[in-house]
């Protein structure tokens, strides 16, 4: 059998699974997914649209300047796209390469380690790729509509896009390949995305010290010749971005010349590359497989006398539900790739709290105190979605982090809602107090009345457990105990939903508080009193939240726990 | 046919098999038995190719596995211990991806692999997706995807995991068939009684060295002992005995 046939043929299962998706027996419930995820990713798709168009229509109406800063922005969207693709490459060729469950099988059967790199590193390619080019289009539609492009400029935006998901897939592989032969691939992933999420956090970081909102207000320039020289600076000649950016703009103004003289530079650099790396792979894959099968060693090891503290600690629980709250707050500090986790969320609150510094709310024409109280306001909504984002990463997926050993959880003397409520206690009070904190020192960078700070505080300390006995709830409703990555079950339907559910609660007790604060707030304002009126809409608001904030909590509880139980 | 030289592997600072030095002939049944963690499912996937070794070497017929790994497992058929299937594929899509990998998918596989799922009554489910079949249907669509190429050498770990007792009836006479015909095979077992039924020789395997090596009677010179079954020389010689 010759070469071609063998990578066609361990792409086979792959293409087979895809398609017998459909015949399996859960194929009913599959469908409705799909279809749930259609729609929410056409909702995205169609926002992406609208806002892209709407940004470039009014970019149009900007004289002498308004294209440099269309062409500008799509210079960042390529770049954004590309570090995007650099970073799920990394993971997914990890993944693919060395993690892999059906690894042990295809290492067994006859064919070179070579070929089995090339067929995983497509499979990688296409994993990684297919989201960023399928939500890039609608940024380059609404180029070619703004622009009124030609076919050329759709047919270059194919073109550019794939050579540039070719190269930051071969170029995140090559890096994987290489560290595979020096570091357990295991070790790696915990390494990977730590460096990735330090990058993506400088990133961030130095992307918001920049200030970006100078861009769009240019009396903050010395003169206009400095403001568009900042703007107008091309990219390196050496970047993957500016080939198909440059190829993009060329299409754009209908130089069909220049458009092919990008798109060859990029697509020789994604051909050279893909040589390359299968080149590199030939000799080094193998070996950094076995080194894959070896447990790495822990960043830092257990030692006896450490122990001794924590079993005192651990005395304190007693009983299963004891045992079993132990042992969740054991696992999760022991599992080292949950650690990066930890300082992205340290970043996020970093970079949430030094937007709320930057706010330059002296500058407003409105008054100050009101547009403090007002972003307080929204602030209480934001500080729920954070935590939401939180919960999906580390509440939701709670349940299904038992896997195989679910069993043990069965055949405990324990109830599966004692159990359900054990997660709910671990991370009930971790999730509080980040909220808490969030919404004090955001509230003090603000300088908000007493009335608001409180209100928040309240509002945070109501929401929280709603929160996480959704996420707590509906992971058990969904639980996925065959994932390699549990972690990646909140992209599931299960998790779609918890973020669906997460984000109608937290709007909902924002709007029932919105409309009698206001009234507090506006009868503070102008020194008068409150109604009677407004007295009953205060209270029965807030009856209305304390109300929702429980019922947040009970119902997915015992949902989750029926479920399982089914 | 199969033979390890200086075999050695390390884990780190932990050595799971030091300095393994093993032949097998053609035909013969080989036992390869020893306490967990001793070194049993290290020694076979290095001879499966699935993990490469610190140092030493593995032949398979000939054939370096560190210098031709695609040569030496063509002729080779591996049962894992905790074999991977693809849930979503059919028995017989599996079947049609192993064959294909390993260049026998033409016009005879049909017929060799329905006689296979007649042999291992898994004909009815042929067409089922893998992940609506047992624990022990599985286990038999692994062994039955081993033979599928008529290897020479069967690589075979925990062989009997899973399988029902007309399951294991059925795998050690087709086991000792091979054998009759020229097959190689070398399993790891932990029920000894199956090793000493079914193998020629057997081998026990303690802290990654190889501590005992031959018939039953061999080894129960090794283990100074007049008589007794398997189960009392392998205690005494992992040191595992109750005193």
């Amino acid at each position: 059998m010759n070469d071609g046939c063998h990578l066609l043929t361990l792409l086979r299962p792959r293409l087979l699974s895809f398609k017998n998706g459909g015949d399996s027996r859960s194929a009913r419930n599959r469908r409705i997914r799909y279809l749930l995820f259609v729609a929410i990713g056409l909702a995205f798709w169609v926002g992406a649209f609208l806002i892209f168009y709407r940004v470039l229509n009014y970019l149009q109406g900007i004289e002498e300047f308004g294209d440099v800063l269309a062409r500008k922005l799509l210079a960042m969207v390529l770049l954004s796209f590309f570090s995007l693709l650099v970073f799920s490459s990394i993971v997914s060729s990890l993944s693919k390469l060395y993690l892999s469950r059906d690894l042990l099988l295809v290492h067994s059967l006859p064919v070179s380690g070579g070929k089995i790199f090339l067929a995983r590193w497509l499979e990688s390619t296409v994993d990684s790729s297919w989201m960023v080019i399928v939500f890039s289009l609608p940024v380059f539609l609404s180029y070619g509509i703004v622009y009124q492009a030609g076919p050329l400029f759709y047919l270059t935006a194919g073109m550019a896009l794939i050579p540039l998901c070719l190269i930051a897939s071969a170029l995140s592989a090559l890096v994987v390949v290489v560290v595979a032969v020096l570091l357990p691939a295991g070790r790696i992933r915990t390494v990977f995305v730590f460096f990735g999420l330090l990058l993506i956090m400088v990133l961030i970081l130095t992307f918001r010290l920049m200030r970006p909102e100078r861009l769009v207000n240019p009396e903050t320039f010395a003169t206009l010749v400095l403001y568009l020289r900042e703007m107008g600076t091309p990219g390196s000649p050496l970047l993957p971005t500016t080939w198909a950016f440059d190829s993009l703009n060329a299409a754009l103004s209908g130089h069909k010349g220049e458009t092919f003289f990008h798109l060859c530079l990029a697509w020789s650099c994604a051909a050279a590359l893909a040589f390359v790396v299968t080149w590199v792979a030939e000799g080094l894959y193998f070996v950094g497989y076995t080194k894959a099968q070896t447990t790495a060693e822990r960043l830092f090891p257990l030692r006896e006398g450490l122990s001794g503290r924590r079993h005192r600690f651990s005395e304190r629980f007693s009983g299963p539900a004891g045992a079993f709250a132990v042992k969740e707050f054991r696992t999760f500090f022991r599992d080292q790739t949950q650690w990066p986790q930890l300082f992205l969320i340290a970043a996020l609150i970093v970079i949430y709290l030094y937007n709320f510094s930057v706010l330059p709310l002296g500058q407003a024409k409105i008054k100050t105190i009101y547009l403090q109280n007002i972003f307080s306001f929204l602030n209480m909504g934001l500080a729920a979605f954070v935590l939401t984002a939180v919960a999906a990463r580390f509440v939701y997926p709670a349940v299904s982090f038992e896997g195989d050993a679910f069993w043990i959880v069965r055949a405990a003397p324990i109830s599966l809602r004692t159990f359900l409520w054990v997660k709910f206690a671990v991370y009930y009070l971790p999730l509080l107090i980040l909220a808490e904190i969030l919404i004090v020192s955001s509230n003090i960078l603000l300088q908000v009345t007493p009335f608001m700070m409180a209100l928040s505080v309240v509002t945070v300390f109501l929401m929280v457990p709603g929160v996480v006995a959704l996420g707590v709830g509906l992971g058990a409703a969904y639980p996925d105990f065959q994932s390699e990555n549990p972690s990646q079950s909140v992209t599931s339907f299960g998790g779609l939903l918890f973020m669906l559910l997460a984000a109608g609660f937290i709007a909902a007790v924002i709007v029932l508080e919105a409309g009698p604060v206001y009234a507090v707030f506006m009868a503070g304002f102008h020194g008068r009193s409150i109604s009677g009126l407004q007295w009953v809409w205060l209270v029965v608001s807030f009856t209305l939240v304390i109300f929702l904030c429980i019922l947040a909590v009970i119902l997915p509880m015992r949902i989750g726990e029926r479920r399982l139980q089914g | 046919m199969i033979e390890l030289m200086n075999l050695t592997k390390r884990y780190g600072r932990t050595v799971a098999v030091d300095d393994l030095n093993l032949s097998v002939t053609r035909g013969e049944i080989f036992g390869f038995t020893g306490p967990n963690g001793a070194g049993k499912t290290t020694t076979i996937r290095m001879m499966a190719g699935v993990l490469g070794p610190t140092e030493g070497t593995v032949l398979i017929d000939g054939i370096p596995m560190a210098v031709d790994p695609v040569a030496a497992k063509r002729i080779i058929g591996f049962i894992p211990d905790r074999p991977f299937l693809y849930e979503k594929l059919t028995g017989m899509e599996f079947l049609r991806f192993i064959a294909d990998l390993y260049g026998c998918g033409n016009g005879l596989f049909r017929e060799k692999a329905e006689g296979l799922l007649i042999q291992f009554s898994l004909y009815d489910w042929a067409d089922q997706l893998i992940e609506a079949y047992s624990h022990g249907m599985k286990q038999r669509l692994v062994i039955a995807s081993a033979l599928l190429h008529d290897p020479r050498v069967i690589i075979v770990d925990e062989p009997m995991v899973g399988l029902d007792p007309a399951g294991i009836r059925m795998v050690k006479d087709l086991l000792r068939e091979l054998a009759c015909k020229g097959t190689t095979i070398f399993m790891s077992t932990h029920t000894l009684a199956i090793a000493e039924d079914l193998c020629d020789r057997i081998g026990i395997i303690h802290r990654g060295r190889l501590v005992a090596l031959g018939t039953t009677d061999d080894l129960r010179g090794t283990a100074r002992l007049q008589e007794g079954d398997l189960e009392e020389v392998f205690l005494r010689l992992t040191g595992k005995e109750t005193p």
